[in-house]
């Protein structure tokens, strides 16, 4: 009887609250406070907003009224529990009126067509919003204008590739205004022009107008620089080489040479190029690199470090050992300075490399169950991140939370790489040889 | 008693040196020989003249004992005061007693009546005679209430009255000092030491003339009559019952009836007293209270329980002690307890009372030891058979397996893929991938023959290794071979696999590669005819050539290695190991495992530590520097051993066994040589499924990371990482 009694007690706990939020005028509820129950969960928060809403609109938007899902900040963090836990965990007083934001959730509401591939996806790039760009490991890049329209084949490597970049869109708006570059595991990269414009029925192939070999083992990552001018890359051969990308530079350049002119109108523009200059330091494999500012380069590798790099002078600037394997290295976040690392375990570490002694991660996510892939930063968020994972699942995850926002489960067996694509939307593509797209994640 | 007596001590100061010659003589017969003591007691010179009287010693008693209520040590003056007379008459002066212990200074007293009773004189005028004969005159008597009351006086406490003299002697506080000294027992001078340490000052040595001539007195060798008779006669008077001694004492008929008997019948140490039987309870009385009879019900209850389950005994009430029956059980009881102390086995246990934890070693705890791998994270699938075999390439980008289905196939670790497959047409037994990373070649055991193959992979250009990998077609080798008898390896190139076939006699079972990549060995264990040498061959890559060991095989060789930095080569037999120097053609060191069955060996990176697996489940450790024997032996597996592995870099090995479990252990080894390496179990690593009674076939450490690969006979690859 007293169970039931605290119970009942629980159940009829009021809480005062006033819903606020930076949303548009249809999701904008009413200024006033209202007393809630304190079990309510976030989907009984997201239902009562939804209710007031609609009560709120107007009698025809009212009557076709789509229900929309919404998350729950208190004081900076999203409720993950019932109100009343919430409150009781935070130690937050539920006397005084609580204003909770609420933004829209994130989370997937539409699973598109998935792109399929003949061999596993290796890399996928949606750095563009007009385009995707996968590598893949029949040796072939391809470009998809949306979910499964693909418009160009990216034709030249010898073997799977293992990372694509989009290094230059923005150009002139002439016809080859888009340059991007794939690494891969016969040790070179190329380099492609295209234009993203184009509207084909069929697929259009390209060769790439530029091999970059350096390298003396499989390339496993590359990233451009900002302005598109410079590339790095590194390689299972532990160095990161700096590359020259400008095309202009291609034809007079003295490093360049023309091979392989046994006719084909395709080779002509073939030329080779060599590395700039090359970062030795790290004592494994190179597994990934990001170029974030005009003058660094962070680089993670499996001898369990990650480097920060100063492009003038070739030294690493920092040092960070953090004991595990290292696939996937994202810098990102809030003032773009947190560095997200996923490897070959199922946490996902987030450092911030400003606050000094930073060995020890500010964020762990472990809701993975196996290896992770691929991690990334929203550009436009500072809380958001994906990161892939070698048990199927995508999870998306926010800073102010240590549960995941969403788990998308769309495939089949390993996800090998994936990113974001026009703020909106999740591309991945993985070892059952689909590229699938998960849109409509309406992150702020 | 005679004059002198038997203890003479005598004491001189300030003038003479100190001693004290004691002598113990029997009394029995001191009297009647005297020279002996006057011999030794001759020796002491100046002393001898003033005789045998203690004088010096007792004047000063003898003054002091005139006090009242003195220590009364008179009687001893009476022996003594006969050398005094000659003492100058000081008088009055006698308080002035400063030193002048000899008796010629000493102060006689004026009296002279010498030793008689004073009660004599109490009534007379005088007290005594001076030494020229006049009377000597009492003194005004103080009446008592004035003297006590001079006495009370804190001045005059030294003031003592001697009567003898009839005068107040003061003493001095010297004589003080003395009279607390011989108050406590000691020596009335503090000087004196007592414990002096003896100057024997007689020169004994160097004499030529003995002291006395006297014979040696017979009582010296002689038992004493006088004892021997009185002995004889008490041993009469006990025979004859004269003398008596007390009875013993009799013990109290009385005994602690309810206490434990243990102590006073425990007749040796075997003894056990037999365990009571239980004393009745209140239950068992004949009017036992109401809450123990059992109501109706109750009695119902335990007529349907089981006949075991039922109470022994069910109270009941009776009205008076006269109505309770006969025990019915009486006789079976009493036989029961009778045949229980007779067959119940009684021992006492010894139970040394140790904690369990304590005799643990005392080993660092496994987080302290990190990384190492425990969780499986990757797995490669593909194989349809048992994968007998993995080897990792040296930069630790790929692993090739090879299965029972008859393929070869290398995989990316990262990622899981499946990079090449090799159809051979036989189950094969081992891979081997080449150490050096210029060389991605893989050795491959296949039925009888090994296949070099090219992965394909790696650094280096890929014409250098199709060079490598051709052999000339004329068998030109063929006839110099032949002389020594067939030849146990033909060199041929197979298009097919486009690679080198190494045709050989017998199923070869293990293909070891050299660290440096150019040299590898391989093994033909399946036949006992070929035992000699020609069971293992020594083949190098870039000469194509084979060349048998040149050492006598002791049984039936199960795998080899080579040392990872001298020319040693290792050899396991099924007992023991044995290791070769190559460049000296010797038998460096044989290793006794102390097992049957060896599967597996592995060496070390510092190439001074051995490991080897056996078909028992034992693991054994050897330290070469050490012993011969093993340094450690781990039973952990519950059946066959069938690899075993080190780490390269990190202090890891790890063994796997037919139980579909593999081993981590913590294997460190110190530069020091002193310090014994030191083992530490790590983790069961678990997952694989048995199949056909086979579990884990291989393991093989990463080369870079500590992670560990294991190859199941469910045809999985698992990769386990820290």
């Amino acid at each position: 009887m007293a169970a039931m009694d605290i119970e009942e007690d629980e159940m009829s706990r009021q809480v005062q609250v006033r819903f606020v939020t930076k949303l548009k005028a249809p999701l904008k509820a009413p200024n006033t406070t209202i007393a809630i129950p304190s079990n309510l969960t976030r989907m009984g928060l997201s239902t009562l907003v939804n209710t007031l809403l609609q009560s709120a609109a107007s009698g025809e938007e009212a009557a076709e009224w789509k229900h929309e899902a919404f998350d729950f900040l208190i004081q900076g963090e999203l409720v993950r529990m019932s109100l009343g836990q919430f409150l009781l965990a935070k130690g937050i007083t539920a006397e005084k009126v609580l204003e909770i934001e609420y933004i829209k959730a994130v989370i997937p509401r539409k699973e598109e067509e998935p792109s399929v591939h003949d061999d596993w996806v290796s890399a996928v790039d949606g750095s563009n919003p007009g385009f995707i760009l996968t590598g893949c490991y029949d040796a072939l890049g391809r470009v998809w204008k949306g979910a499964g329209i693909c418009t160009h084949i990216l034709e030249g490597h010898n073997d799977a590739i293992t990372s694509v970049s989009i290094i230059k869109s923005k150009g002139a708006r002439s016809s080859n205004d888009t340059l991007v570059a794939t690494a891969s595991k016969d040790k070179s990269i190329r380099l492609w022009k295209f234009d993203a414009e184009d509207t084909l029925d069929r697929p259009m192939t390209i060769r790439s107008f530029r091999t970059l070999r350096g390298h003396n083992a499989s390339v496993q990552t590359i990233a451009g620089q900002a302005s598109g001018d410079m590339m790095c890359s590194g390689s299972w051969d532990c160095t990161i080489n700096l590359w020259q990308t400008k095309a202009s530079e291609a034809g007079g350049d003295l490093v360049s040479v023309k091979k392989r002119k046994t006719g084909g109108e395709n080779e002509e523009s073939q030329s080779e190029g060599e590395a700039v200059s090359s970062f030795v330091g790290h004592t494994q494999c190179v597994s990934s690199v990001v170029w974030p500012e005009y003058g660094t380069i962070y680089s993670a590798s499996w001898d369990h470090s990650i480097r920060r790099w100063d492009v003038e002078t070739g030294k690493d600037t920092s040092n960070m050992f953090c004991g595990k394997v290292i696939n996937s290295i994202d810098v990102g976040g809030e003032g773009s300075a947190l560095i997200a690392a996923g490897g070959s375990d199922p946490v996902l570490r987030i450092w911030d490399p400003r606050k000094p002694g930073t060995l020890a991660p500010v964020f762990q996510f472990s809701s993975h169950s196996s290896w992770i892939s691929t991690c990334k930063w929203h550009d436009k968020s500072w809380f958001h991140l994906l990161s892939a994972s070698y048990d199927g699942k995508l999870m998306l995850w926010d800073l102010r939370t240590a549960w995941p926002l969403a788990v998308i489960d769309s495939h089949e067996d390993k996800v090998l790489c994936a990113d974001w694509w026009k703020g909106d939307c999740v591309v991945s593509g993985g070892v059952d040889s689909k590229l699938r797209v998960s849109s409509e994640i309406s992150v702020q | 008693m005679k004059a002198p007596k038997s203890k003479q001590e005598s004491k001189s100061k300030e003038k003479e040196p100190q001693q004290h010659v004691v002598e113990e003589e029997d009394p029995v017969v001191s009297d009647s020989d005297d020279e002996d003591w006057s011999v030794e007691e001759g020796s002491e010179g100046s002393l001898s003249d003033s005789g045998l009287e203690n004088s010096d010693f007792t004047d000063n008693k003898e003054d002091l004992t005139t006090s009242d209520d003195a220590v009364s040590l008179d009687d001893e003056d009476d022996d003594d005061d006969v050398g005094q007379d000659s003492q100058s008459e000081s008088g009055e002066s006698h308080q002035g007693v400063e030193e002048s212990d000899s008796s010629e200074d000493e102060a006689a007293p004026r009296n002279t009546i010498g030793d008689v009773p004073l009660k004599w004189y109490e009534d007379e005028e005088h007290i005594g005679y001076d030494i020229s004969g006049k009377k000597l005159k009492k003194k005004e008597k103080q009446d008592k209430l004035e003297s006590f009351l001079e006495r009370a006086d804190l001045k005059n406490w030294r003031k003592i009255y001697d009567e003898y003299n009839d005068e107040e002697v003061e003493i001095t506080p010297k004589e003080a000092k003395i009279i607390r000294r011989l108050l406590k027992g000691k020596a009335p001078h503090a000087e004196f030491d007592p414990h002096a340490p003896y100057v024997d000052w007689f020169a004994w040595d160097g004499a030529k003339h003995p002291m006395s001539n006297a014979p040696e007195p017979k009582r010296r060798f002689i038992e004493s009559k006088w004892e021997h008779k009185k002995i004889v006669k008490l041993i009469r008077a006990i025979r004859n019952g004269y003398i008596k001694f007390d009875k013993p004492k009799e013990e109290p008929k009385v005994y602690n009836l309810w206490g434990d008997d243990q102590t006073e019948k425990a007749g040796g140490l075997a003894y056990i007293p037999a365990p009571k039987p239980q004393l009745p309870g209140h239950e068992e009385s004949y009017n036992p209270s109401l809450e123990f009879i059992p109501t109706q019900e109750e009695l119902d209850a335990y007529q349907l329980e089981f006949e075991e389950d039922r109470p022994k005994f069910i109270p009941k009430r009776f009205l008076s002690l006269r109505s309770v029956p006969a025990y019915e059980k009486a006789v079976k009881e009493t036989f029961d307890r009778c045949l229980d102390l007779y067959l119940c086995p009684r021992a006492r246990k010894k139970r040394i009372n140790i904690d369990p934890e304590s005799l643990k070693p005392k080993l660092p705890s496994r987080k302290d030891l990190r990384p190492y791998p425990s969780t499986c994270y990757l797995e490669y699938r593909g194989h349809k058979g048992p994968v007998m075999s993995i080897s990792t390439d040296p930069s630790g980008q790929w692993i090739a397996s090879g299965s029972s289905d008859g393929t070869v196939r290398i995989w990316e670790i990262d990622t899981g893929r499946c990079l090449k497959i090799w159809e051979l047409d036989e189950s094969v037994n081992f891979v081997a991938w080449n150490p050096s990373l210029e060389l991605p070649i893989l050795a491959v055991a296949v039925g009888a023959d090994v296949y070099l193959l090219n992965a394909g992979l790696g650094r280096e250009e890929q014409h250098k290794i199709e060079e490598l990998l051709r052999v000339e077609k004329p068998e030109a080798p063929a006839p110099d071979e032949s002389s020594k008898g067939a030849p146990t390896v033909i060199w041929t190139e197979d298009e097919k696999q486009k690679g080198i076939r190494l045709k050989h006699i017998k199923t070869v079972t293990s293909v070891e590669w050299h660290r440096k990549g150019d040299y590898f060995s391989s093994v033909m264990p399946s036949d006992i005819l070929v035992i000699e040498s020609r069971a293992i061959s020594v083949h190098q890559l870039s000469k194509k050539f084979t060349q048998r060991i040149p050492f006598k095989l002791h049984g039936l060789p199960v795998s080899t290695a080579f040392h990872p930095s001298r020319s040693f080569f290792f050899i396991s037999t099924k007992m023991t190991v044995r290791v070769y120097d190559l460049l000296k053609h010797e038998l460096v060191k044989k290793l006794e495992t102390g097992l049957r069955n060896v599967s597996s060996i592995a060496i070390h990176p510092g190439g001074d530590n051995v490991l080897v697996g056996s078909r028992e489940g034992k693991l054994c450790w050897f330290d070469m520097d050490l012993s011969s024997q093993p340094y450690k032996i781990l039973r952990c597996h519950k059946k066959d051993i069938t690899s075993v592995a080190y780490h390269r870099t990190y202090p890891l090995f790890a063994s796997c066994s037919d139980d579909g479990t593999a081993y981590v252990f913590h294997g460190m080894v110190y530069s020091d040589l002193n310090q014994n390496p030191l083992i530490v179990p790590l983790e069961i690593l678990r997952g694989h499924h048995s199949s056909n009674g086979r579990g884990v076939m291989d393991c093989k450490f990463h080369p870079r990371q500590p992670w560990l690969f294991t190859a199941g006979a469910d045809s999985v690859i698992k990769l386990f990482c820290h």
